[in-house]
């Protein structure tokens, strides 16, 4: 079985995702961590399926036929997204070959430091309470991927995404703060985190 | 057999529970949140994060004040809040606007027009016995040759949903959907107010045909009413024995009419959509293939096992055969809810409505905030399954709200956005920051602004409510465009 991407063939095996990463191909996946199963919120991941706008990570590969990662209409959505997505505050980037791939990276640096005056965020909250970790809220772009690896790959279930819609925040316990939290301090919140909101505290415990 | 709802998995009781400390105290602390946690056994950041998600709770305390309806019908009809006025979203009583104070039964005077549907309600079990005479597999196929769709919205076949978790071979979940959430709509308010032996002979074919393990009846947290018509006609003598489902109220949001929400939010999760694939008639509730459907939908399969498949197709469109629940309200002069044939003219609805209240009707919304406004240029359409105009009006779940010459278009075009970027569950970013954006370029006439972020809402969000919020605004500038300059 083999899908058609921008041209070439390949194995259908996984998610769209899956083939598009393996194909070479760059695409941002915000909140799909290598280590968790498909979330489907940053919606970056989109791609054209079979003339349909889909988010790749969760679409199987073997469910379409062609997958084009580059037609102007995708692109111009991705974008649109990913525009949305700097707005929210000041997300940075991590790792040079992280989830935000090419594109979130040079969107995000375009938007660095801009206030457009659509920001409508009032999530301003800085907790560093743990002594591993520091939570900056201005970075969050609420993709769940530390509240996935809190409650999902540890078992814990230390934070969770309280609220709805715009006041959605990432929470530890009922509105507490993490050292009040039942955190183990484990980290895998803190390497989760696609945009630095979770970063370890340098020089160790403080 | 069914399995009592105790012997699900514990966290299934956080919803339930958080239900009963809010109608006790009025508002939910973080210290009954996290008692109710450990109750239901989860990690109170779990449990955090469900209850703080849900429309119908307030995190302190609302003591003393009055509550006024907000919806658009209401809005129509001049409801303002007055000092000390505590603003609720629709109250779902569109049929008396504007609505004020607690939840009431349905009035039998608001049932306008009646087929087989809301027909005085059923003494018998005729349907049910008729089902069981004819065999599984005949009844199944008599499902399939009576053409019924879902009336929850989306119109999907029964009898293929049901094929979908039939075909997994194992234990089934029934959800009845009576989560009822959209402004405009309160037909499944009164059928379980009204008549709910329908409805329950419904689901005791259901529960004789898919065998399933577990049977729930999500009821809309507020609608106290129903739910309790739904447990006294539970409670009366003579029910069919295969019927023992687990009455759950909810917590409120329009996002509980998607399926996989509503499924997280019976699990004790945070209601928000899941991804599909898988679907729920493959692993919905707790992982067992799910059915769910519309308590709508379910009173029609009373209907079409008493009067068999072919009396069924009698009414409706081949396609879409039967009769629907239209909930008519706004600048009508006889609001309620009228069961008529699907395919019928929207103008002979709003006709047999008594027409506008002052002069003409100007325009409709049809399926709600997912929908569109139509203008009367459209109003021969007919009122079928798919959409109504190339903008994305559809019939929906039946909601059908007419503005005349004294409502204000862009006023009630600015309460639809409002509701899609205060109803976004917050879950995928396009919808959760795109709404609010969309309501604030419409606010500030912004056209070329607005346009590019339909297109990005629409197509990039995660479930069919995020990519359908942007149709009332679409429709609204294709009819209305100078409103917006």
């Amino acid at each position: 079985m083999s899908v058609r991407i921008d041209g070439r063939e390949f194995p259908a095996d996984g998610s769209i995702l899956d083939a598009v990463l393996a194909a070479g191909i760059d695409l941002p996946h915000l909140c799909k961590d290598d280590n968790l199963p498909a979330i489907g919120a940053c919606r970056t991941c989109l791609v054209e399926a079979d003339g349909r706008v889909v988010a790749a990570c969760s679409a199987p590969a073997s469910s379409v036929r062609e997958v084009l990662t580059t037609t102007e209409r995708v692109e111009r959505i991705r974008r649109g997204v990913l525009e949305l997505t700097a707005a929210m505050g000041d997300p940075r980037p991590d790792l040079p070959h992280g989830p935000c791939g090419v594109q979130a990276r040079q969107t995000f640096a375009a938007h660095a430091g801009v206030s457009n005056g659509l920001s409508r965020r009032e999530r301003t909250a800085v907790d560093s309470t743990n002594p591993f970790f520091s939570f900056v809220e201005t970075a969050c772009i609420l993709c769940g991927r530390c509240v996935a690896a809190c409650q999902q790959l540890q078992h814990i279930g230390a934070i969770g995404l309280a609220g709805a819609g715009l006041a959605t925040r990432v929470t530890p316990g009922a509105s507490i703060t993490f050292r009040e939290s039942i955190c183990t301090s484990c980290g895998s919140c803190v390497a989760a985190c696609p945009t630095s909101a979770l970063s370890p505290k340098t020089g160790g415990a403080e | 057999m069914q399995l009592s709802p105790e012997s699900l998995p514990r966290r299934a009781r956080l919803l339930p529970l958080l239900h009963a400390e809010h109608g006790r105290r009025g508002w939910l602390s973080p210290e009954s949140v996290t008692a109710i946690a450990r109750e239901a056994r989860i990690p109170v950041a779990e449990a955090w994060e469900a209850a703080t998600s849900y429309r119908d709770f307030h995190f302190e305390s609302p003591a003393g004040k009055a509550q006024v309806c907000t919806g658009l019908s209401c809005q129509l009809a001049g409801a303002a809040t007055e000092a000390g006025e505590a603003v609720m979203g629709c109250r779902f009583r569109c049929y008396e606007a504007p609505a004020r104070g607690h939840d009431q039964p349905f009035p039998e005077q608001f049932i306008r027009e009646a087929g087989p549907l809301l027909a005085p309600d059923v003494t018998d079990w005729r349907g049910l016995e008729r089902a069981r005479s004819v065999g599984r597999e005949a009844a199944l196929a008599e499902i399939e040759s009576s053409g019924l769709r879902g009336r929850g919205g989306a119109y999907f076949p029964v009898g293929r949903k049901w094929a979908g978790a039939l075909a997994q071979n194992r234990p089934i979940a029934l959800v009845v959907n009576a989560e009822e959430g959209e402004p405009g709509v309160f037909k499944d308010r009164a059928l379980l107010c009204r008549r709910p032996r329908r409805v329950l002979e419904g689901i005791a074919i259901a529960a004789e045909l898919l065998q399933p393990a577990v049977v729930a009846i999500v009821v809309n947290g507020e609608a106290e009413a129903a739910r309790m018509s739904l447990e006294a006609a539970l409670a009366s003598p003579g029910l069919p024995q295969n019927v023992d489902p687990w009455v759950v109220p909810g917590g409120g949001g329009y996002i509980l009419g998607e399926e996989t929400t509503l499924l997280n939010a019976l699990e004790g999760r945070k209601p928000v959509p899941r991804l599909r694939p898988p679907y729920p008639v493959e692993s919905g509730l707790f992982g067992m293939p799910t059915v769910i459907n519309n308590v709508e939908t379910l009173a029609n399969l009373s209907v079409a096992f008493r009067d068999g498949a072919a009396a069924f197709r009698s009414s409706g469109t081949v396609d879409a055969p039967g009769t629907k629940l239209f909930s008519v309200s706004g600048q009508v002069r006889e609001p309620g809810v009228y069961e008529l044939p699907l395919g019928i003219r929207l103008a002979e609805v709003i006709e047999r409505a008594g027409g506008a209240v002052s002069g003409s009707v100007t325009a409709v919304l049809t399926g709600g905030p997912s929908g569109g406004f139509l203008a009367p240029s459209e109003f021969g359409v007919a009122l079928a399954p798919g959409v109504l105009h190339p903008t994305g009006a559809m019939v929906g779940a039946g909601g059908l709200v007419v503005l005349d010459e004294s409502s204000d278009v862009r006023a009630a075009v600015l309460a639809m956005a409002r509701f899609n970027a205060e109803e976004s569950c917050g879950k995928c970013t396009p919808c959760r920051e795109g709404s609010p954006r969309m309501l604030d370029f419409l606010r500030e006439n912004d056209a070329g602004s607005l346009e590019p972020l339909l297109e990005v809402v629409g197509a990039a969000s995660l479930c069919g409510l995020g990519q359908m919020a942007p149709n009332p605004l679409r429709s609204a500038l294709h009819f209305w465009p100078e409103l917006f300059r």
